[in-house]
């Protein structure tokens, strides 16, 4: 017996959870220091300093993940068989610079996640499925529990790629566990909370594409440096286009502004157009074209649902 | 990904299997089928594969081992990946869309050996041909006797098969390509010189002889003269090809005499040495009964005089009879001297009512005699300076392949009525010995350009007849058709049917769209078109694709400019050609005879 079974529903149902959600779980009663880099009476939008260069080479992460299949896990201490996820995940780092983007890192990982402590590693003719657990059998923890290890991914390719280049790393979504990497810079594309109190967020409503608005620190539990940067965009809504940027909170106010200012200048080149990605243009472009690739290097979705069938079968 | 693992091991294990050589170029394609005879490659990142390049990849087939599968690239393909727009591309140029640059290549399959018809697994090296690989692809092992063509893209040498030239599995050559561009001539003038001087011929490479019809200006008049623009690197070239750099040994020229010259002087302006005028006396215009040759033209055919030129021909035939030693002739009483009298004596002849039923035998319409008669007069112009009754007899004055190995015949002076009559007459004496000889060995070449004019695809002539002849016989008779056409779509089909070897140069787009030229891929008939002079795409029934050959400079002048003297010249010496008894004729002469004297 191979110890689980492949459920038939499509791996795809159900699985329209908002994952930036889980992760943006906790963050709503932040603490804010909105005067780092101006008073926050004396707010308004930031334009790059004059003598702010752009990175030479940036360096952009970021990670996908797929649920193959959802399964049943058989647990002998359990009355009837576990639910669970079989899902391949993947994390990247694409380096543009003046030669081209092209990949400097790629890591491709598969698991098994359920909430039994029996699930069983699964070999497949074309992959091995390692297994996880997940703290109890919700199909929302199942996918917290892979949102982890993606993000996990997502850190140990940062911090391995990090030790070797010291351009500027743009990460997709929180910082997380990167905080402590130099010269990294979080970039959240949407925006479940409005962190900052009306006067100031009335600003980020009035930056200009290329503007940003002031640093301000915020956090509980993890603090961060945060600004608010306008992309070019066509929409006039007042929040169209904008995203918002993380750094480390060690740093000194000067260092924050200087990282900021250099980030200030490298997204908008980088800006999605709307006929392109339903999501522009927050949605970078070299981060669209690494998911491209990271799910490309996921592998076909049917060849692996087919060969999990057939390892479950024994 | 392990995806394509299970490819893996098996290149490996052919590789270990099989002797491979060469360099690994890159990978058989999955994402496009691959079958026995056509596959893709993707290309490794820094290796390159052009057009025509030989690449051959194994696989491990149980039971019958390690089998090879060569082929030609027959497009080679660069694309983006990862890019959907067509504006990406400055995204990825710029740096911020993340994407490759993937070369692709499609190769047709030319060989299988063993013949275990399989396709090579995706995923399996593909590897540049070597030498012996390259060989093998093309064939060139099997060739026993072969012919060096030119180069390869690669710069190695091509062969033909000599046995489809020679008339053992096949014979005659059919070169199409626009004028000007498509170099077909010096393409068959270099396929003579390589067939004379490769060493196939052994023996016989004395006696073998050819005839070529030159109809544009004097470029062939100077094929015994080395190239004084010759330079190293063409001398490599032939080195290559495992030929002797130097002009052809033995040529003769033959001329219609000079308009209004008394003497019969070869009309000639650059060569005066190794020429010879020719022309017909009117004795042998009536006794071998020349008149078809007048009414060479397709329209003849359709006038519906052709019983009338036969009875003319017959009567003249029997009634004339010789006067003088200049080739004079006097029939029913009348002398004639030149062609124009000839003509006048059967217009009187044909219109008097009573010597009209001589001529004709039976009744025959007025309309169609005189018909006849204003053809006729029409062809006193152009046939006048080479039906001749005026010019000493002595001297010998028809066109001969026994003077030289090499005998051309310059058509250029003479009107197109003329030229017909001449190509038309040669043609059939030549065929017509061979055909008492008996033997089809030693071989006689025949190159002649714009077939199209000799034998087109519509209507019937004399010539044409010949033409067939020659395609459909003349391969047992040891006659070898090398026919040149800008469109081979207007030649008889039959004779283009009946070439083994095909050749093209630049093509017009409208003419390679045309089914005569379906023995190329779409991809080479495209690239005819843009096809650069000196390069030709030749096929030959053993190679699926054809072969695009660059042929060397020609190491023989092509103008007067280029000719370098030629020591060995006797002044004086009518023939100007060495004897052909000379029995190291074709083989390597003296290095002082390579050098030229610059």
């Amino acid at each position: 017996m191979s110890g689980f079974t492949v459920d038939p529903w499509d791996p795809g149902y159900a699985a329209a959870l908002a994952v930036e959600n889980i992760a943006e779980l906790g963050a709503t009663s932040a603490e804010l220091v909105l005067d780092i880099e101006l008073q926050p009476d004396a707010w308004q939008p930031v334009t790059p300093a004059p003598d702010a260069v752009p990175p030479g080479t940036l360096l952009v992460a970021d990670g996908v993940r797929r649920v193959d299949a959802r399964v049943w896990v058989e647990d002998p201490g359990a009355p009837m068989p576990v639910p669970g996820i079989a899902a391949s995940y993947a994390a990247g780092i694409v380096r543009c610079g003046p030669e081209g983007a092209d990949l400097a890192a790629i890591e491709v990982n598969r698991t098994l996640i359920s909430a039994s402590p029996h699930t069983p590693e699964v070999k497949t003719p074309h992959a091995t499925y390692h297994p996880s657990k997940a703290a109890d059998a919700s199909f929302e923890e199942l996918s917290l529990a892979l949102q982890r290890q993606v993000t996990q991914l997502e850190v140990d390719l940062a911090v391995r790629h990090r030790t070797t280049s010291d351009d500027l790393l743009l990460v997709d979504g929180p910082l997380r566990g990167r905080t402590h990497l130099p010269r990294t810079v979080g970039y959240i594309k949407t925006h479940h909370t409005a962190y900052l109190p009306p006067p100031q967020s009335s600003v980020v409503a009035a930056l200009a594409p290329g503007q940003r608005t002031p640093v301000f620190l915020m956090g509980t539990s993890w603090r961060r440096h945060a600004w608010y940067v306008r992309l070019p965009v066509r929409s006039s809504a007042p929040w169209a286009g904008v995203a918002r940027c993380e750094a480390s909170a060690e740093l000194e106010p000067a260092q924050v502004v200087r990282l900021a200012d250099a980030v200030t200048l490298a997204l908008p080149p980088l800006a999605g157009v709307d006929y392109k990605d339903p999501r522009a243009p927050q949605n970078l472009v070299p981060i669209g074209g690494l998911e491209k690739l990271l799910r490309h290097h996921l592998g076909d979705a049917r060849l692996l649902y087919r060969s999990l069938r057939t390892a479950a079968l024994g | 990904m392990t995806v394509n693992g299970a490819a893996s091991p098996q290149a490996a294990a052919a590789a270990g299997g099989a002797q491979v050589t060469g360099e690994v170029v890159g990978r058989v394609l999955g994402t496009q089928a691959a079958s026995p005879l056509s596959f893709w490659v993707g290309l490794e990142p820094g290796r390159v594969l052009q057009l025509d390049d030989v690449v051959v990849t194994r696989r491990e087939v149980p039971g019958h081992g390690p089998v090879l599968v060569a082929g030609v690239v027959t497009t080679v393909e660069a694309r983006h990946e990862g890019a959907a727009y067509d504006s990406d591309v400055f995204l990825i140029a710029d740096g911020a869309l993340p994407a490759a640059v993937v070369e692709v290549a499609e190769v047709r399959v030319t060989r299988v050996e063993p013949e275990v018809f399989v396709p090579p697994l995706p995923g399996s090296q593909v590897y540049l041909a070597g030498a012996g690989d390259r060989d093998q692809a093309l064939y060139f092992d099997v060739m026993e006797r072969r012919i060096p063509l030119g180069m390869g893209r690669d710069g190695q040498p091509l062969y033909v098969n000599f046995d489809f030239l020679d008339g053992t599995r096949g014979a005659h050559v059919s070169i199409s390509g626009v004028s000007g561009v498509a170099t077909k001539t010096s393409f068959a003038t270099f396929l003579l010189y390589s067939i004379f001087n490769s060493g196939v011929l052994d023996a016989e490479s004395a006696n073998t002889k050819a005839l070529i019809f030159s109809v544009k200006g004097e470029d062939l008049l100077f094929l015994d003269h080395d190239n004084t623009r010759l330079d190293q690197r063409a001398r490599d070239g032939y080195a290559r090809l495992g030929l002797p750099a130097r002009a052809f040994g033995s040529v003769h020229v033959f001329a219609p005499p000079r308009p209004n010259d008394p003497n019969g002087v070869p009309h000639v302006a650059a060569r005066t040495q190794g020429v010879s005028a020719f022309y017909w006396t009117l004795v042998e215009f009536c006794q071998e009964e020349l008149l078809r040759f007048v009414f060479a033209d397709a329209d003849d055919e359709r006038a519906g005089y052709s019983l009338l030129v036969g009875q003319v021909a017959a009567r003249l035939k029997s009634w004339a009879e010789p006067i003088g030693d200049g080739g004079a002739v006097r029939v029913q009483g009348t002398t004639c001297r030149t062609f124009a009298d000839l003509v006048e004596m059967l217009s009187d002849q044909l219109q008097e009512e009573d010597s009209r039923r001589d001529w004709t035998g039976a009744q025959t319409p007025l309309g169609t005699v005189n018909a006849f008669l204003r053809r006729l007069r029409s062809a006193v112009r152009p046939l006048s300076p080479i039906v001749r009754g005026d010019l000493p007899f002595y001297r010998s004055h028809s066109v001969s392949t026994s003077d030289a190995q090499v005998s051309i015949v310059d058509l250029h002076n003479l009107p197109e009525r003329a030229q017909r009559f001449v190509v038309g007459v040669v043609l059939r004496g030549e065929f017509h010995r061979k055909e008492s000889s008996g033997t089809a060995k030693p071989l006689l070449f025949v190159v002649l350009d714009e077939l199209n004019k000799y034998a087109p695809r519509e209507g019937d002539s004399p010539i044409k007849e010949i033409l067939l002849d020659v395609a459909e016989r003349g391969r047992s008779l040891g006659v070898i058709l090398i026919g040149a056409q800008q469109t081979a779509s207007e030649v008889e089909r039959r004779i283009v049917s009946n070439s083994a070897v095909r050749v093209a140069g630049r093509l017009d787009p409208a003419e390679a769209a045309r089914s005569e030229y379906g023995w190329m891929p779409p991809a080479v008939r495209e690239r005819a078109t843009i096809a650069k002079p000196g390069t030709m795409f030749v096929a030959q029934p053993e190679i699926p694709v054809p072969l695009a050959v660059a042929f060397p400079f020609p190491a023989w002048a092509t103008r007067p400019a280029e000719a370098a003297p030629r020591p060995n010249d006797r002044p004086g010496d009518r023939t100007g050609a060495r004897t052909s008894g000379d029995p190291f004729e074709g083989l390597p002469s003296a290095i002082e005879d390579d050098i030229p004297p610059f």
